[in-house]
């Protein structure tokens, strides 16, 4: 910039005298121009940020009314219907808020649209992260960081949803209850000591009161400014393209294009929520009623993000189950209940860690994959999306039998034969495309991308023409990354002849193997050079590299 | 349209178009909001027809036609050697609510004896169904055995075809909403209302009536058509897996709280929203959120991200 504008007079004063005492301008200077790369996929992250930030705003408003207590009051609030009803504080709180308090039943149901909007966002935010293999170094603390908010987000969730004291609540908390008891040993110790006493006992909702609008959302915000400070410091991962390396970020600076843009994507968020909340009925307790221990019904089902979960317990099979001496062992409630959380939880937090093992790839990568340039990464993905989707799919069994007028225990068989046969062929089909993406992407190197033209030749033949690509194009595909790993690079032998002891051990020898299936189907693009194909150069057949 | 070009970028147009939109946001709440007015039931109100209002010969002729060709011609039904209903099962001790559920809600005669019967209209009109019962009482039914027809619970609201002119049919519309209304007013017990129906009949019916899956492929029917009379012979006569509430189990002022319940749970406005997801819950929430909701603010991030300016 050739000028300097001079900022007003009275602004320049008060910057001055902060930055004499803080030295701003430098960090801000240099945090402000931070460049941002630019890509719908990069926004997903902000989408749960925004409902989060929703849902504080709107959790406080709520909690200037509720009352978490149990106490039995009779309702003489100005709901019709419920008035005369023994019914626990909590629940009579909630109708005040919706029918008494100004802009209540709004508040209550933007903070329900948007806590289903928050987990969902994580879940595609997570998604986008794993395809692609920005988890990789230097960032596994981060993601390690998101899962355990995507536990937290759903526990969360699930005492929250238990607050209101209505029937739904209560039905969810007696299914934790039943999962709590199951455990060997210890369970109705942790199940007393959590209630209080007996199901449902008068202290359970003053108690996930706490954890919900404390413990849990302290942790919660702790983990995402951590989550936000790793990425601020390690820079955001950009997918491959010119000039943008390991090293280089190309994107928008923070201030003012990217501020901007996320500004406006908050109040995008904000009003998707809200206008959900403001025409579509969410969670309707004044029509549901108290709950009381006697209570039952069909067709209730847990929010959506613990709907793998109660899948997981519908379909498991009980014939499991056995008893040690006078002590039943509940595996269909152990395996399900617990067993698919862990596994959820797990499998996410080790597959960096895994993944490194297997490749021994120690570099920092700051460029993403191509999910298609990492077949097993993102078949295991797609896969993990199926069984997911089959368990979240069966939790709802009941209202798709009636629906779809199925049989409700064919579902259940559907549903058990798919969790395991869905994955597979997930794996399978997902691999065998990205291949074929590869395959293709080695065409459009060789080749450039066809035209639409079709040219007939002196000879009579007919051809189509293949133009080249853009250099943007070509320098993607020329640097595609080739999937390798250090186990297979060890020789068995050494030039002595003496066997390699690390591959010697089970470990090592497991370690070849699966090296072995995540590197052995891998379209090479060794030896293409760009647009040398002989579509380009009919004249000159066999001229190859005139590029 | 120049009048509107001219003016657009006038200092008051901004406020001009708030104005607007807030005088239409506050018109189209006024016309689309729930109004507390109760749903209109459709259903009759009766009192047991006399005996010379009733034909039992026409009664025999329905039954000989419709219903013997499973049931038999003395209702005694259709049974196989072992003793299993191979079309129709034995009338004789069923009672004649059985019947007038059955056949008002549509579901005999039956097309298929194998298949559970979704509600229909009924295939008869009401009088030849006051005829065939008359003719169950007289002939077919054993000693009184089943539970009666509670003529006191209004049933299916009067149909304007069988009123000659408007003015009778708005007459009779008139008094059967007065009795229902006194029926469903008559119970002021909203908890022994909701703790009997969330206790006997919501894990089958659902909360809300919608009806839900059973096992062995059948289903509970949902419950928003069925008249206060229909649920009350359903509840004493136990028809198809439904178990049977007699009025000794559930007694008939019991009857009146739970009815009541559904029916005006039934009629109470959706506050939370126009939309109420048919009242289906958490499974059609989280549809919504998903692909109405995030796929909303996805869409959005496409579209601000889309445009890239080559400096920026």
């Amino acid at each position: 910039m050739s000028k300097t504008t001079q900022a007003p007079k009275a602004l320049r004063g008060v910057g001055n005298f902060i930055d004499d005492r803080f030295h701003l301008a430098k960090t801000g200077e240099k945090n402000l121009r931070k460049v941002f790369p630019n890509h719908w996929s990069f926004m997903l992250g902000e989408i749960a940020l925004y409902s989060f930030i929703i849902l504080l705003v709107t959790g406080v408003f709520l909690t200037l009314w509720f009352k978490p207590s149990m106490v039995e009051i009779v309702y003489d609030g100005s709901y019709e219907r419920l008035q005369g009803v023994p019914m626990s504080e909590a629940f009579a709180s909630t109708l005040h808020i919706d029918f008494d308090v100004r802009g209540g039943f709004l508040m209550r149901q933007i903070h329900h649209w948007a806590a289903l909007i928050f987990v969902a966002s994580l879940v595609v935010h997570m998604l986008r992260v794993f395809f692609t293999g920005a988890f990789r170094k230097p960032r596994e603390i981060n993601w390690l960081i998101g899962v355990a908010i995507f536990s937290l987000a759903m526990i969360e969730g699930l005492f929250g949803y238990s607050l209101p004291d209505d029937l739904p609540s209560g039905m969810g908390v007696r299914i934790l209850q039943g999962v709590m008891l199951a455990i060997p040993l210890v369970g109705s110790y942790i199940s007393m000591f959590l209630f209080g006493g007996e199901f449902p006992g008068e202290d359970i909702i003053t108690r996930l009161y706490m954890l919900h609008v404390l413990l849990i959302p302290a942790l919660l915000l702790g983990l995402i400014v951590a989550h936000f400070m790793i990425l601020w410091h390690q820079k955001h991962t950009q997918y491959p393209g010119q000039g943008r390396t390991d090293k280089t970020v190309v994107g928008t600076p923070m201030f003012p294009a990217f501020a901007v843009k996320a500004g406006g994507f908050f109040f995008f968020t904000f009003a998707v929520i809200a206008g959900l909340s403001a025409f579509v009925q969410i969670n309707p307790i004044h029509l549901f009623g108290p709950f009381t221990p006697t209570s039952i019904t069909s067709g209730l089902q847990p929010d959506w993000y613990m709907g793998f979960m109660e899948g997981a317990l519908r379909i498991f099979p009980n014939t499991l189950d056995f008893s040690i001496g006078p002590y039943p062992i509940l595996v269909a409630v152990l395996v399900p209940g617990l067993g698919s959380m862990g596994l959820l939880f797990v499998a996410l937090g080790a597959w960096p860690f895994i993944e490194q093992w297997i490749t021994g790839d120690k570099r920092a990568h700051n460029v993403a994959d191509r999910p298609r340039n990492a077949p097993v990464r993102t078949g295991l993905g797609v896969a993990g999306i199926i069984c997911y989707g089959v368990l979240w799919l069966a939790g709802s069994n009941d209202i798709l039998s009636e629906t779809f007028s199925i049989d409700l225990y064919l579902t259940t068989y559907i549903f058990r034969v798919l969790v395991i046969a869905g994955p597979i062929a997930g794996f399978i089909v997902t691999k065998r495309i990205c291949l074929g993406l590869q395959r293709r992407d080695r065409e459009t190197l060789e080749h450039g991308y066809e035209s639409g033209i079709i040219q007939q030749l002196p000879s009579g033949e007919f051809i189509e023409v293949h133009k080249e690509s853009s250099d943007e194009t070509t320098h993607v595909l020329e640097n595609k990354p080739a999937i390798t790993s250090t186990a297979l690079e060890e020789d068995e032998t050494d030039d002595r002849g003496v066997e390699n002891p690390e591959a010697r051990k089970p470990k090592g020898k497991l370690r070849r193997a699966l090296a072995h299936w995540y590197t052995k189907d891998n379209v090479s693009f060794e030896g293409v050079a760009a647009h040398s194909g002989h579509h380009l150069h009919h004249s000159a057949d066999g001229d190859e590299g005139a590029h | 349209m120049k009048w509107i070009t001219a003016r657009r970028r006038h200092p008051l147009a901004g406020y001009v178009v708030v104005i607007l939109a807030l005088a239409l946001f506050g018109v189209g709440y006024a016309a689309l909001a729930p109004t507390s007015d109760q749903a209109q039931a459709q259903t009759l109100a009766a009192e047991a027809p006399s005996a010379d209002e009733v034909d039992i010969a026409e009664g025999k002729a329905i039954f000989d036609q419709t219903c013997a060709s499973c049931h038999n011609y003395d209702g005694s039904g259709t049974y196989d050697e072992d003793g299993n209903v191979t079309n129709g099962p034995d009338l004789r001790e069923v009672g004649p609510a059985a019947i007038d559920f059955q056949v008002s809600t549509g579901r005999m005669p039956s097309m298929d004896p194998d298949t559970q019967m979704p509600r229909k209209p009924m295939a008869m009109s009401e009088e030849e169904l006051d005829d065939l019962i008359a003719y169950y009482n007289d002939q077919i039914r054993t000693d009184g055995a089943g539970a009666d027809i509670p003529y006191e619970v209004p049933g299916s609201a009067p149909e304007r075809a069988n009123f000659e002119d408007e003015e009778s049919y708005e007459e009779a519309l008139a008094e059967y909403e007065a009795e229902y209304d006194a029926y469903i007013e008559g119970a002021d017990n909203t908890d022994m209302g909701m703790k009997l129906y969330l206790t006997n009949c919501a894990h089958c019916h659902s909360w809300s009536g919608g009806g839900g899956a059973l096992t062995d492929g059948r289903w509970a029917p949902e419950i928003h058509d069925a008249s206060p009379r229909q649920i009350y012979e359903a509840m004493v006569s136990g028809p198809g897996a439904m178990p049977m509430f007699s009025d000794g189990v559930i007694a008939p002022e019991e009857k009146q709280e739970l009815i009541s319940y559904v029916k005006t749970l039934q009629a109470e406005p959706n506050a939370g929203g126009i939309f109420d997801l048919e009242r289906v819950g958490q499974v059609a929430e989280g549809f919504i959120g998903w692909t109405v909701g995030l796929s909303l603010i996805i869409a959005c991030a496409i579209w601000i991200t889309a445009k890239q300016r080559a400096h920026d």
